[in-house]
């Protein structure tokens, strides 16, 4: 499970730009589903890179999932040859997106986001149409699988009813 | 007259995304609990229930694990018989 808390005071201390996507979102807008990570999509200036690295450096980035006598070194330079990341940290697991498919770069994806304050650390979350929009292009079984809760929170959010 | 969530949630109409969640099998009602809340204490509760998940997990495991410890000594004591 991910300790958010630390991972968002980290990330906003360090005046990173980033927006939260993924199930973190899907929770904040109301639903009833339960996620272990956090995913943001950041933006890849070289001086953003620079944050995120000095923001996660404390809990140990490593890449999920390969084979630990591999080297990886936590740096500005493995940020730049790669997009997105999925780590283990001491704090759980992180994915960095540097695009959100169905959605785009960080320019496109906060340009609609929405200002949240998530573990008493304000945020910005992906809005909730982008939020539908990149669970459709996923279309892995799991992101198909919470659409129709997305739309009817959209649904029942939204000041218009047909 | 404008409808608020928990009524479009409570009474959904019928071909709305809300009817169609309905029929997918989504609880509505769990819904009308979460948007009671703020985003803050939406993320925080969810947070307190993957924590009891986690620790249900590693409680079974220890079950588990003794379950299959007792088993093996029964089975031994069973053999020496």
């Amino acid at each position: 499970m991910i300790d958010l808390s630390p991972a968002l005071k980290a990330l906003t201390e360090n005046k990173v730009e980033f927006v939260i996507v993924g199930g973190i979102a899907i929770t904040a807008y109301g639903s009833a589903y339960i996620t272990k990570d956090l995913d943001f999509c950041y933006l890849r200036s070289a001086e953003n890179l620079k944050r995120i690295v000095k923001a996660l450096a404390q809990f140990n980035p490593k890449l999920r999932g390969f084979p630990k006598e591999l080297p990886f070194f936590w740096d500005e330079r493995t940020l730049q040859n790669g997009t997105n990341f999925t780590l283990e940290t001491d704090l759980g697991d992180i994915d960095l997106l540097g695009e959100v498919a169905g959605v785009g770069d960080y320019k496109a994806v906060e340009k609609g986001s929405v200002e949240m304050e998530i573990c008493d650390v304000p945020v910005k979350i992906i809005s909730l149409d982008d939020l539908i929009n990149a669970k459709r292009a996923a279309g892995r079984t799991k992101d198909l699988l919470v659409l129709p809760e997305l739309e009817a929170l959209r649904e029942a959010l939204s000041d218009e009813e047909e | 007259m404008k409808r608020t969530p928990e009524e479009k949630l409570l009474n959904p109409k019928p071909g709305s995304k809300i009817a169609a969640a309905k029929e997918f099998g989504i609880d509505l009602t769990l819904l009308i609990g979460t948007l009671r809340l703020t985003p803050n204490q939406r993320v925080k509760n969810m947070q307190k229930s993957m924590m009891s998940l986690e620790k249900f997990s590693r409680d079974a495991e220890i079950w588990r694990k003794n379950n299959r410890d007792r088993l093996k000594s029964r089975a031994q004591s069973a053999d020496r018989k």
